[in-house]
């Protein structure tokens, strides 16, 4: 099919384009897209939950958090930047598998609310465990640390284009774990439970342990995009754990459309640039931002992903919109 | 010791009265219109800064300024749902709770914009000015009014909701909209008379805090998670349940300053896990 | 939903990802890679809280940045080159300052940095300068631990700080240490790092002066705590003397007001409230002053009170400032009106840009602030200035109320010194 290998050919661009671009851009433009990757991994887990499970969850920011803490408790005593992400991974998905056993026994507006009122007592922890986390300054200090098998091979993380590569690297593994998965019967089912959930019990499915693995996955990719944190600020705060930070996954997926793969990806996009451009001009950006979500939902409800598909290749061409229409 | 534990208490009633008028029109407008209001702490930061507009600045008398508000912000709720919300009633969860969240940030700027950014914060009445002693300490009389008043509303809303054709008309469209419908109910007018009686509850509760709290950007933000808080404990739409909620949360935040001040965020957010997952209807489902 | 559709959409989706990446990458290298020399204006970035309740705070910051910016240029720059000013919203949120910094600096071209309301935020991008390695003046972030811990400790040579931080609030000691009818203190403090630490070094202050002392009750007031009577009326459950209260802007308003109402006055023998003479607080408790609602009980400092010194310098600041703003400045004004010329003057020393050599330059360098003479400590790059405690009252001479009765303690004495003990950061 002749969109899909101009699609590829694209992909492969956009790929190359990012693997070049410390070379010719300044330096603020390669820490753009690691926050924007950053905010993607976390987005593609939180969707794993919203467009494939049908589950909203309003405390992702909680497992954000937690990875990030726990990388940065890591790196503090070991310099290993692999093992501190590790780390990361391995606390979000731990505590989203002891939360999610609590959450996944409820539905809609429930399981929304129960997920808040977890994430804002990880926030509070946060705030009030000053021995482990610092309190409200946070940990400060975290070093970038190296990359490599000690005796073996180092390399050095301190330059921020080091550092691009290897959250490049990172997510682009992410991201095609995540495209297998959701090619894989386990989403089928998924999707199936989110269509209709007693359908999919009558059908014999443990629907509960399927909610609770896609919770424990979206725990994990949103501990993997906050233990990548630390490393780039040098500082975790408590603010990463607060709602306000759970609603941008939730911005984020919906902008760019929950129904398809790539959705929260160029919600990320569009997201962290669209607010980098607005705070350049005006000190009154919560209204222009306000303003744009409330048009998004009243007027591009599918996300700008299916927007683009229909629209704009839609009148490029007949041939590439056809079939797109769903997504 | 039992002194301290009632001052403390009244304190804590008078606590539970903001947070109970705040949250009545957020559980209303869920019960009602299934809609969960995010921006509903706006209309509560609206409601505030209108009273300051017209009794702080202009000089109107107290009263007059806490009416000339509530029907400001009526107006304006009127608005919101007329334009926007109604617009989103069939669609899921997370566009509203979005489109809802796009609101706050609007509120809060157009505020700024407005009124500048100086936390301010007008006279109190001369009427209600004084305190009583109680148990031998000065109580102020605002309180004392606050929590009347609260009571009050609560009775009225009660009395609206259970003893009048309209609270029926209204509990019949919460429960079953479609067949509502069908008798004959005109169910987008109920819709949003219920929606502005939520916004001038959210800003009674504003305008009646202007003399002892302060008006700035944000505060409605800054109530609206202990709001969520008081709607779950009481059970989402319950209307009893939230009253009660509210002088839960109230009561355990004045006591939990007193006795044992190092986890009280903490509690709150327990207490909200813990109902969600024993009795998700809230405390008080019938 | 089909497999094959998932991943069409991957790759429309990717596409247009591209494009907006694409147009992003236009627009943002647009503004950068501009040399900044010869004629260039001098370009200098701040960021401060512009939205949200301290809103105000951000907004006198960029006020007195901008009117310092519009004397000089007027005066023809420095080193002949003009200075331009891009102010940005913090939030109060770190994230969001440290991106704002890296903004400043690798995109728009910064060559200088001032601002930052938050304690947190200023933790936040302390760390980062060097890796951007340009100068950042602070203005308002009170933590002791930016300069103890990152310039004096770490060597992080690119902190400055304008602004007096949480040291000004031992000064309560020192102005009640003679008052021996004040045996029991209580403390209604910020539930975060600020109010700990005051609260401990007001403490270990007054306990070296007066042993005899008592601190009987403390209560802790989160960040955004609209109602203060529980606090109140838990510390007045053990009749204390004295109240030391932390809470700023219009949270200390608020405290103030509803401490009237639970007739806290009547009871005590003072109440020190820490940035009380900040002009927003001021304002906000106008009326009550003017009333005697606080029988003169009411003491305060800040970083900066617009009624000292009576210098020249001050009184063309205020009058300059108002006359710009028609409002009256306050410290977060003064500092940043002062970091603008702390860069000046640096920079003319120095006769670079150079960030290690503007550094050295202002290294022990006293200048001549509206606050008066201001002392950068080579050490940890603190400015010594002293700002005295007084009683909040009304004169003539202001529409707002002042501090007067000044206690005047040189800052040398109250501020702690290097090499630095640690101080307790809990409750």
């Amino acid at each position: 099919m002749p969109g899909e290998r101009m699609g590829k050919l694209l992909v492969g661009a956009l790929l190359l384009f990012l693997v070049l671009l410390p070379l010719f851009s300044g330096r603020y433009l390669p820490y753009v897209v690691v926050q924007i990757l950053v905010l993607a991994l976390f987005a593609m887990g939180f969707n794993l939950l919203l467009g494939y499970t049908g589950l909203l969850s309003f405390g992702q920011a909680g497992f954000f958090a937690i990875g990030a803490y726990a990388c940065a408790k890591l790196l503090l005593v070991v310099p290993s930047l692999p093992l501190g992400v590790a780390a990361g991974v391995l606390a979000g998905s731990l505590a989203a598998a002891f939360l999610g056993v609590l959450c996944v026994r409820h539905t809609r507006i429930y399981f929304s609310m129960l997920t808040l009122s977890f994430g804002m007592m990880i926030y509070s922890l946060a705030w009030k465990w000053r021995e482990v986390t610092g309190g409200d300054d946070g940990l400060v200090g975290i070093p970038r640390a190296p990359v490599g098998i000690p005796g073996l091979f180092e390399i050095s993380m301190g330059p921020m284009t080091h550092y691009y590569y290897f959250v490049l690297a990172v997510s682009v593994g992410a991201i095609l774990l995540l495209r297998r998965l959701v090619r894989s019967p386990f989403v089928l089912i998924l999707k199936g439970i989110r269509d209709s959930e007693n359908r999919a019990c009558f059908s014999g499915i443990p629907v509960r342990k399927y909610k609770l693995t896609a919770f424990v996955l979206a725990g994990a990719y949103a501990a993997l995009a906050g233990s990548l944190v630390p490393p780039l600020e040098s500082t975790v705060t408590p603010p990463l754990a607060h709602w306000t930070h759970s609603a941008e996954p939730v911005l984020v997926t919906l902008l760019g459309g929950i129904y398809s793969f790539s959705g929260p990806m160029v919600g990320a996009a569009c997201f962290y640039l669209l607010k980098d451009f607005i705070v350049r001009f005006t000190q009154y950006w919560l209204i222009c931002f306000g303003s744009i979500i409330v048009i998004l939902v009243l007027l591009f409800r599918g996300g700008l992903v299916i927007f683009f598909q229909e629209k704009v290749l839609g009148f490029l061409g007949a041939k590439t919109a056809r079939g797109a229409g769903r997504g | 010791m039992l002194e301290k534990l009632v001052f403390q208490g009244l304190i804590g009633l008078n606590l539970a009265m903001y947070l109970w008028l705040l949250s009545a029109g957020l559980t209303l407008v869920f019960g009602v219109l299934g809609v969960l209001n995010f921006a509903h702490g706006s209309l509560f930061m609206l409601g505030a800064y209108l009273a300051f507009t017209f009794y702080g600045k202009l000089g109107l008398s107290f009263g007059v300024s806490v009416l000339f508000s509530l029907a400001g912000v009526g107006l304006i709720g009127a608005i919101l749902e007329r334009f926007f919300f109604r617009r989103i009633y069939n669609l899921e969860v997370p566009y509203q709770l979005i489109l809802t969240f796009g609101f706050i940030l609007i509120f809060d700027d157009l505020v700024k914009m407005v009124w500048g950014g100086v936390a301010m914060i007008p006279p109190m009445p001369a009427f209600l000015d004084g305190s009583l002693l109680v148990m031998g300490r000065p109580f102020p009389v605002y309180n004392l009014f606050i929590i009347l008043f609260g009571i009050a509303v609560a009775l009225f809303l009660w009395f609206a909701l259970e003893r009048t054709w309209w609270g029926r008309t209204v509990r019949a469209s919460a429960f079953d909209r479609e067949m509502a419908s069908a008798i004959g109910v005109d169910i987008p007018r109920i819709f949003t008379l219920v929606f502005v009686l939520a916004a001038m509850l959210a800003a009674l509760g504003g305008a009646l805090g202007t003399p002892v709290r302060v008006v700035a950007p944000g505060i409605g933000t800054a109530m609206i998670i202990q709001a969520f808080v008081i709607t779950v404990i009481g059970g989402l739409g319950n209307l009893k349940g939230a009253f009660v909620g509210a002088l839960i949360v109230g009561v355990l935040t004045a006591y939990g300053i007193l006795l044992f001040p190092v986890f009280e965020l903490f509690i709150i957010f327990v207490v909200m896990g813990a109902v969600l997952m024993l009795k998700p209807e809230g405390l008080f489902a019938k | 939903m089909a497999r094959g559709i998932t991943r069409r959409s991957l790759i429309k989706g990717t596409v247009a990802g591209g494009v907006v990446l694409g147009t992003g990458l236009g627009r943002v290298s647009m503004g950068y890679g501009k040399p900044a020399k010869g004629k260039e204006p001098i370009r200098i970035g701040g960021q401060g809280a512009t939205s949200g309740a301290h809103a105000d705070y951000g907004w006198q910051m960029m006020a007195g940045a901008t009117l310092a910016i519009e004397e000089i240029n007027a005066k023809g720059g420095v080193l002949g080159r003009k200075l331009e000013l891009k102010f940005m919203d913090e939030e109060l949120k770190p994230a969001t300052a440290v991106k704002n910094a890296r903004y400043l600096v690798t995109d728009w071209g910064a060559d200088f940095l001032f601002g930052v309301d938050s304690s947190g935020s200023a933790m936040a991008v302390g760390p980062v300068l060097p890796e951007l390695n340009k100068l950042c003046f602070f203005c308002h972030a009170a933590t002791h631990r930016l300069t103890e811990e990152l310039v004096a400790e770490k060597g992080i040579k690119q902190i400055f700080r304008m602004v007096a931080p949480v040291y000004q609030d031992a000064l309560a000691a020192w102005a009640f240490k003679d008052a021996s009818n004040i045996k029991r203190w209580a403390g209604i403090n910020c539930d975060y790092e600020y109010g700990y630490v005051a609260w401990n070094l007001f403490k270990q202050t007054m306990k070296k002066f007066r042993p005899d002392v008592e601190f009987v009750a403390a209560a802790w007031a989160p960040f955004w705590t609209m109602d203060f009577s529980s606090h109140i009326s838990a510390v007045m459950a053990e009749k204390p003397d004295g109240i030391f209260a932390t809470p700023w802007a219009g949270e200390g308003v608020m405290l103030l007001r509803q401490a009237l109402l639970l007739g806290v006055f009547d009871k005590i023998q003072v109440w020190w409230q820490a940035m009380g003479g900040s002009v927003d607080l001021l304002e906000g408790i106008s009326r009550e002053v003017e009333g005697n609602k606080f029988q003169g009980k009411l003491w305060a400092t800040a970083r900066y009170i617009h009624n000292y010194p009576d210098t020249p310098e001050n009184k063309k600041f205020v009058e300059a400032f108002r006359k710009r703003w028609g409002k009256f400045p306050n410290y977060s004004a003064e500092s940043s009106y002062s970091s603008i010329y702390a860069i000046k003057a640096g920079v003319e020393k120095a006769q670079s840009l150079e960030t290690a050599k503007v550094a050295a330059a202002l290294e022990g360098m006293e200048l001549k602030t509206p606050a008066g003479p201001r002392l950068i400590r080579k050490e940890d790059h603190q400015a010594l200035y002293t700002v005295p405690a007084g009683k909040v009252m009304k004169t003539p001479d202001y529409p707002i109320p002042v501090l007067g009765d000044l206690k005047v303690v040189p800052a040398k004495d109250y501020f702690r010194n290097p090499p630095f003990e640690p101080v307790a950061a809990t409750k």
